[in-house]
């Protein structure tokens, strides 16, 4: 659906983006992750045509050229900003935005009557924008590109500033797009949202991907162990015996044991079934932020 | 095509959104128009010549009625007074020029023409040397008309020339043959004077000192029948000017927020969006001068000599500041930086093309200045309509120098834009 190769891209001599390539499935939600300044933004205008590459090729859907009014059309974009006119109301502002993409009659009404009920914003449709809560007009600019029914949507850091109930929202929405079968980029610089709403993460740093592939094998492969903390009902008689089972350097303290592991549940699971009881449990697992400590030596928000 | 009207739809829905936008827009050149067309036009009540200081030293018969006859003028203001007060007044700029009337003004008729001593002075302000000429015009103009008068004096005339006459005969420097004319010619006139009767001396001598006919023909006027003909081609270039303004921070705006990349990124191209910026300021512009029209044409009856031509001419100037409008807005990143720029640039244009200072009023280097200044030309294009009365052929050289500055600034601002945003 969306294959990016060698992509180069330097303002002057800051190198934005250094030979990215990845490839996102149809149906799928594809991340790109990164601090501020990764380049995540400059993918984005990118792979929608708005600026050029100095190298590489961007495919969609089959065809090379983001610039053609076919695959525009096939295109979504939320950009970070609050592209929205505050001067007209949350209804007009749909209206213009579905008329410039060439809807209209019966169609253009049906489309900004469901877009208003997405974005939580139908009964507040002929207020002007710029009375809207910063939450609203996030989902207003949101649902602004979705009106022409794009089956590929390209998300860039759409929750910047906004509450948790519109973050909640807008995350059930970008889910609801997925189910459609759309194909979603979606950018962001945390890595819960990352960890939640996408299926692949590129883990991006200074213009370079470090790495791809799912949260899970991310975490596996780059966040280290969990560190589990166990409270046992009773004192263990054998603890040579949980020594074979799980690990050498398990430590025993009375009715306590500690110790980490890559696969900590496939761990308790052996603990339950050779009898150990536990009275409480703490698991720290390992996340994209440690991947991202991991792979770049600093943290996400550093 | 429909794009773009609709793009401009959104432009003036979002313009009359903003009272603010409006007033500039529609309410400061009304208000401009009105304030100084009241202003030059003056009040019936109150002399509008000017104002002078006038010391009579002299205290004759004639200095009173040369100070009468100046005072019946329109063009003057006559304020009596001493000379220090009269020259204090010039000095501190409260008065622009005080007139002394020195001691034998009136005493002898060769005072008048004499270059040895001169029997009157004025004082005025250096820098208006335009207006102390004018003055000049109006004394001698008096000078003149006061000697006429002595004229009807048969008494004062004869005595005048029985001085003349004595002066000829003790000359030294006339030969015999010269002066031999002279006195017959005094000793005529003499006779004439002595022997003519009354009704007579009053038909020929008294009244102009020169016949001529008169005949009322409806002439045709060069200048302004009223004062608004000038203020409301001023007061619609202010119009559009902020148009220019207005639009040219909406396109800035529109790229700090977000929206015109997010326009861009629909079936829709960059010449459609300016485009729709530009028809939407075209259509503003054509509003504000439908409005200062209308409201000048019902309430002033604000006579347009030539309606076709001021419309061919509003035309050019709104295409012209179209064309500046899409260049301003690339004078700077934010709206704020690009209003200033747009606001001084357009101020230097206005100051320097008579927007401000009627162009007469201005020294003659500032005026062959001005000819670079859209502001001069537009004003120009527009008075041709509305009083220059100028044929087509006259008004395609201002037409055409708005036209090709419009679209030589509409061409450099798109590719400002272009290079801004790679």
């Amino acid at each position: 659906m969306i294959k990016v190769e060698n992509l180069k891209k330097r303002f002057g001599k800051t190198v934005a983006l250094d030979d990215v390539s990845f490839e996102a499935m149809k149906g799928e939600i594809f991340g790109l992750l990164g601090p501020n300044g990764a380049g995540k933004t400059t993918a984005i205008k990118l792979l929608c045509g708005l600026l050029k590459a100095d190298s590489g090729t961007i495919t969609l859907d089959g065809r090379t050229n983001p610039r053609l009014v076919e695959v525009r059309m096939s295109l979504g974009m939320v950009p970070q900003a609050l592209a929205i006119y505050e001067e007209l109301s949350g209804r007009e502002n749909l209206q213009f935005f579905g008329r410039m993409y060439g809807l209209k009659g019966q169609y253009l009404k049906k489309r900004v009557k469901d877009c208003l009920e997405l974005a939580g914003l139908s009964e507040r449709s002929r207020e002007r924008a710029g009375n809207y809560s910063g939450g609203m007009k996030r989902r207003l600019n949101m649902v602004c590109s979705f009106l022409h029914e794009p089956p590929i949507l390209l998300l860039d850091e759409p929750t910047v500033g906004v509450d948790p109930q519109s973050r909640n929202l807008i995350f059930e929405t970008i889910e609801n797009m997925k189910r459609q079968g759309r194909t979603i980029i979606y950018t962001t610089h945390y890595m819960e949202e990352a960890q939640r709403l996408c299926d692949r993460v590129a883990i991006l740093d200074h213009g370079r991907i470090m790495d791809i592939d799912s949260v899970e094998n991310l975490i596996t492969r780059h966040g280290g162990p969990s560190h589990i903390e166990a409270e046992l009902e009773e004192k263990l008689t054998e603890p040579d015996k949980i020594r074979r089972l799980i690990d050498e350097n398990i430590r025993f303290e009375e009715t306590k044991i500690k110790f980490q592991t890559t696969k900590p549940l496939e761990a308790l699971a052996k603990l339950n079934k050779s009898g150990v009881r536990f009275s409480s449990l703490k698991i720290q697992t390992a996340n994209l932020e440690d991947v991202f400590l991991k792979l770049t030596g600093r943290r996400l928000r550093d | 095509m429909k794009k773009i009207l609709f793009l401009a739809l959104k432009d003036l829905r979002i313009l009359f959104s903003d009272k603010g936008n409006i007033f500039f827009v529609f309410g400061f050149p009304a208000l401009f128009a009105l304030f100084f067309g009241f202003v030059f036009a003056g009040s019936d009540s109150q002399p509008s010549g000017m104002k002078i200081a006038l010391v009579d030293q002299d205290k004759s018969e004639f200095s009173s009625s040369y100070i009468s006859l100046l005072d019946s003028s329109e063009a003057l203001r006559v304020v009596p007074m001493g000379r220090d007060e009269a020259i204090d007044s010039v000095r501190t700029g409260k008065l622009f020029a005080a007139v002394i009337l020195k001691n034998g003004f009136g005493n002898e008729f060769e005072t008048m023409f004499t270059k040895d001593e001169s029997r009157i002075e004025i004082a005025s302000d250096p820098s208006r040397k335009m207006e102390s000429q004018y003055l000049q015009g109006l004394l001698a103009k008096a000078q003149f008309q006061a000697m006429a008068e002595k004229f009807t004096d048969r008494d004062w005339m004869r005595n005048n020339i029985g001085d003349w006459r004595n002066e000829v005969a003790n000359a030294n420097d006339i030969d015999e043959k010269q002066s031999g004319l002279f006195l017959g010619f005094f000793d005529a006139f003499d006779r004439l004077l002595k022997d003519v009767n009354d009704e007579n001396f009053q038909t020929h001598f008294d009244g102009d000192m020169m016949n001529f006919a008169t005949t009322d023909i409806s002439r045709e006027r060069e200048g302004p029948v009223t004062s608004f003909q000038i203020t409301f081609p001023q007061a619609m270039i202010w119009g559009i000017l902020g148009c220019a303004v207005t639009f040219a921070i909406s396109i800035v705006q529109e790229r700090t927020k977000g929206t015109f990349e997010r326009l861009q990124l629909g079936p829709i191209g960059r010449a459609h969006i300016l485009g729709g910026k530009g028809t939407a300021c075209f259509i503003t512009c054509v509003f504000v001068v439908c409005f200062l029209y209308i409201g000048a044409k019902l309430i002033f009856k604000l006579p347009i000599r030539n309606l076709p031509l001021f419309i061919l001419a509003a035309v050019c100037v709104i295409l012209c500041f179209v064309g500046l409008m899409m260049f301003i807005c690339t004078l700077g990143r934010t709206e704020q930086s690009a209003g200033g720029a747009g606001w001084a640039m357009l101020m230097v244009m206005t100051m320097l093309g008579g927007g401000m200072v009627p162009l007469v009023f201005m020294p003659s280097w500032l005026r062959s200045l001005s000819h670079i200044s859209p502001v001069k030309w537009s004003i120009f294009a527009l008075e041709a309509g509305v009083w220059r009365n100028l044929s087509f052929v006259e008004m395609i050289k201002p037409l055409a120098l708005l036209l090709a500055i419009g679209a030589t600034a509409f061409m450099f601002g798109i590719s400002m834009l272009r290079r801004q945003d790679k």
